[in-house]
């Protein structure tokens, strides 16, 4: 499995939002919009809880919010970039979280949401690449970044 | 309302409506009387011949003899299950092993009491009537009726308390067996007694004797060839409803069969179960479970029945008396026998011990006998003879099951011989489930996660949230999973990788509901929970597996130490 395989362009946004809540309910609202979840409510409040257990800004600017969530009928990543950071996202190492990956999968697909993970948090461990992203100004330069590297 | 009254006195048959009125009362009173007793420490047998006393000739006269004659055959029938069942404990194994003790402690036991009670019953017979002749035969008689002793109360007392060990297997096999030696006796005896007192013409020893011994073999054909017909037949059966149907409509069978011919019902069905379990191995431990199914509601009945029948309304004085010495001579005469025997045939401790308090019981034959000696000597001999064996089966079937129970509990096989279905029977959840099982917090990473698993047996754990309600589960197939991952250990918490837990229960929750979920929704493990949701405990199938296995093997090597001292 690559990045292309579960991320689409619509799904790749530039976030116009400030804190870490308007963020992900922006992303939220994306999945909102195309009616791929059948009880949205359901899900920002999975979403919501799971942050208040333990934020999921791991460093480096990054936040990866996960959920498995009944109901789902494939695995969606949504991807937000914000150029200017979120600064309450409360990250491991306290620094502004600039780009969020949001990651939903069905609750009885265990590993598959386990590979996306890994997926995911390998392909940013690549300084350029994640550097290259934080500083993309539209939604198609975020998409284009993110499947256009891979080899 | 008239109109209906008058439509039912005049369209319904009254004896139609009492013989079910009759069943329904004695079934569903017996049980009720039977646990009853049973919440007293006292054996459900002798509830439910409470209850036939009550409602019998002695007391309410309800049950009247027409009664009793009409259900004669659910006796005959029980008395057949109880062989059957009976038969189905002698296997060739247990019969070598003890082979040897249970006939020298049958014979000393039935001879004692045949000895004993002759001598006692035969000089008080003499002092009371004066004629030689007529106290040797009354105390020939009595001696040889007190030899046997009634299988169905004794065995219904082991059942029920699930005794295994060496004094079970020996009082199983000696009640099952000395009422050939009594008939044999009894045979004898009324040939002696027929000579004595010059009546009758068919009392001579040698045919009498011929015709009992072919009745047995009879008997013992008869049971083995339908064990043969019903082994052959059952083993292409698969669907359990029907092995059952056949089963106890071969046991009928037979027993009509033997009723027809006028041979011995018990032996006949004990041959058939000793067939079974002896040369059907395969297939004899279904039909013995679905027969055992089948007994409760027909001993139930057998056994109110057995207390109805008793009349102990105009006894006399001299009637009383002679129970009395009866009573004592048989008491003191199986004990002695027993122990004796015991000793002779250097049986287990227990068995010595406590094998006399299982002799009392006395009925069927007993009474059976008793009858035959009123048929064949008219006047005092067989009515002082029927009179006598009714006091005293009145006393001994009241007193002989609680001294049964006694014994087993004191010879510590009560409870042994028990099954993994009476172990999930009587468990609950609280008993069952693991207490000192840690709960993960959902906020837990996977590092300190797969370090609760490295130190602990289990491989279900419960996760719950900061308040100690349950979450989820974390198996440890799931957390393998991660194993590779170990990019991600800051990123992923026991919340991310916890399965939901698709059933739950309390500590309360019976043992039986808790392995059908696990048989047939094919979860593998259950957490207990409190009234607010709060995990008390874990129960996984394959853990609770083995705490059944264990107490088990636990019995079973206490009942095989049993059999050392």
């Amino acid at each position: 499995m690559e990045i292309h395989d579960v991320i689409s362009a619509d799904r790749c946004r530039v976030l116009h939002s400030r804190t870490k809540t308007e963020a992900l309910l922006e992303l939220i609202e994306i999945v909102g919009e195309e009616n791929s979840v059948a009880d949205l409510e359901a899900l920002k409040k999975e979403i919501f809880y799971r942050e208040q257990i333990m934020s999921t800004g791991i460093g480096q600017g990054i936040g990866i919010p996960h959920v498995r969530f009944p109901g789902m009928k494939e695995p969606i990543v949504l991807v937000g970039v914000s150029p200017k950071g979120l600064e309450d996202y409360e990250s491991l190492d306290g620094e502004i979280v600039k780009l969020v990956f949001m990651i939903l999968v069905d609750e009885n697909h265990h590993k598959e949401y386990l590979r996306i993970l890994s997926l995911i948090v390998q392909r940013l461990k690549d300084d350029g690449f994640r550097k290259g992203l934080f500083g993309a100004e539209t939604d198609k330069a975020v998409f284009e970044l993110l499947t256009g590297g891979e080899k | 309302m008239n109109g209906i009254l008058s439509f039912f006195s005049s369209h319904v048959s009254l004896e139609h409506i009492n013989a079910l009125l009759v069943l329904g009362v004695v079934l569903f009173g017996g049980t009720w009387a039977g646990r009853l007793f049973q919440t007293w420490k006292i054996p459900q047998v002798v509830g439910y011949i409470t209850l036939g006393v009550l409602l019998g000739r002695t007391g309410l006269g309800w049950i009247d003899a027409d009664t009793l004659k009409n259900l004669q055959p659910f006796s005959t029938f029980a008395l057949g299950l109880i062989g059957f069942m009976i038969g189905g404990e002698l296997k060739i194994q247990t019969i070598k092993k003890y082979g040897r003790q249970f006939t020298t402690i049958l014979l000393f036991e039935s001879l004692g009491a045949f000895v004993i009670v002759s001598i006692l019953i035969g000089t008080a017979g003499w002092f009371f009537f004066k004629n030689a002749a007529f106290a040797i035969s009354l105390g020939l008689l009595m001696g040889s009726i007190s030899s046997a002793t009634a299988p169905a109360a004794t065995t219904d007392v082991l059942w029920e308390n699930k005794t295994k060990g060496p004094l079970t297997t020996i009082v199983l096999g000696i009640v099952a067996l000395d009422d050939a030696v009594a008939l044999l006796l009894f045979a004898v005896s009324s040939s002696v007694a027929g000579i004595l007192l010059g009546g009758g013409a068919d009392h001579s020893l040698l045919p009498s004797l011929l015709n009992l011994i072919w009745e047995i073999g009879i008997a013992v054909v008869l049971g083995v060839g339908m064990g043969f017909i019903h082994y052959r037949s059952i083993r292409s059966f698969a669907d359990e409803n029907r092995i059952l149907a056949f089963s106890i409509g071969a046991i009928v069978l037979l027993i009509g069969i033997a009723n027809f011919l006028d041979v011995d019902v018990i032996l006949a069905a004990m041959s058939m179960g000793f067939f079974t379990i002896n040369f059907a191995p395969r297939r004899s431990k279904e039909t013995f479970k679905f027969v055992e199914r089948f007994t409760p509601p027909v001993y139930v009945l057998f056994f109110v029945m057995v207390g109805a029948k008793l009349n102990v309304r105009g006894l006399s004085a001299i009637t009383l008396f002679m129970a009395g010495i009866y009573l004592i001579g048989r008491i003191a005469g199986k004990s002695v026998g027993a122990i004796l025997g015991a000793l002779v045939s250097k049986a287990p401790g227990s068995v010595r011990r406590y094998l006399p308090f299982c002799l009392l019981s006395q009925a069927g034959v007993a009474i059976g006998l008793s009858i035959i000696a009123g048929q064949a000597f008219v006047g005092t001999l067989g009515d002082t003879i029927v009179m006598i064996i009714t006091a005293t089966t009145f006393i001994v079937q009241l007193a002989g099951p609680p001294l049964v129970k006694i014994a087993a509990l004191k010879a510590g096989e009560v409870g042994l011989n028990i099954t993994e279905e009476d172990l999930i029977r009587r468990s609950r959840a609280k008993d069952i489930a693991d207490k000192d099982i840690p709960s993960i917090p959902e906020n837990m990473d996977i590092g300190s996660v797969v370090k609760i698993f490295a130190e602990h047996d289990n491989l279900y754990y419960p996760v719950v949230n900061d308040e100690g309600v349950l979450m989820g589960i974390l198996p440890i197939e799931t957390l393998k999973d991660t194993f590779l991952l170990s990019d991600l250990s800051p990123l992923l918490l026991a919340h991310d990788i916890m399965e939901r837990a698709e059933f739950t229960c309390r500590e309360e929750t019976e043992a039986t509901e808790i392995t059908d979920i696990f048989r047939q929704r094919g979860v593998a493990s259950i957490p207990v929970l409190d009234g607010e949701g709060r995990v008390t405990g874990m129960i996984e199938f394959r853990r609770m597996q083995q705490h059944f296995a264990r107490q088990l093997a636990a019995l079973r090597e206490k009942a095989t130490a049993l059999e050392a001292n």
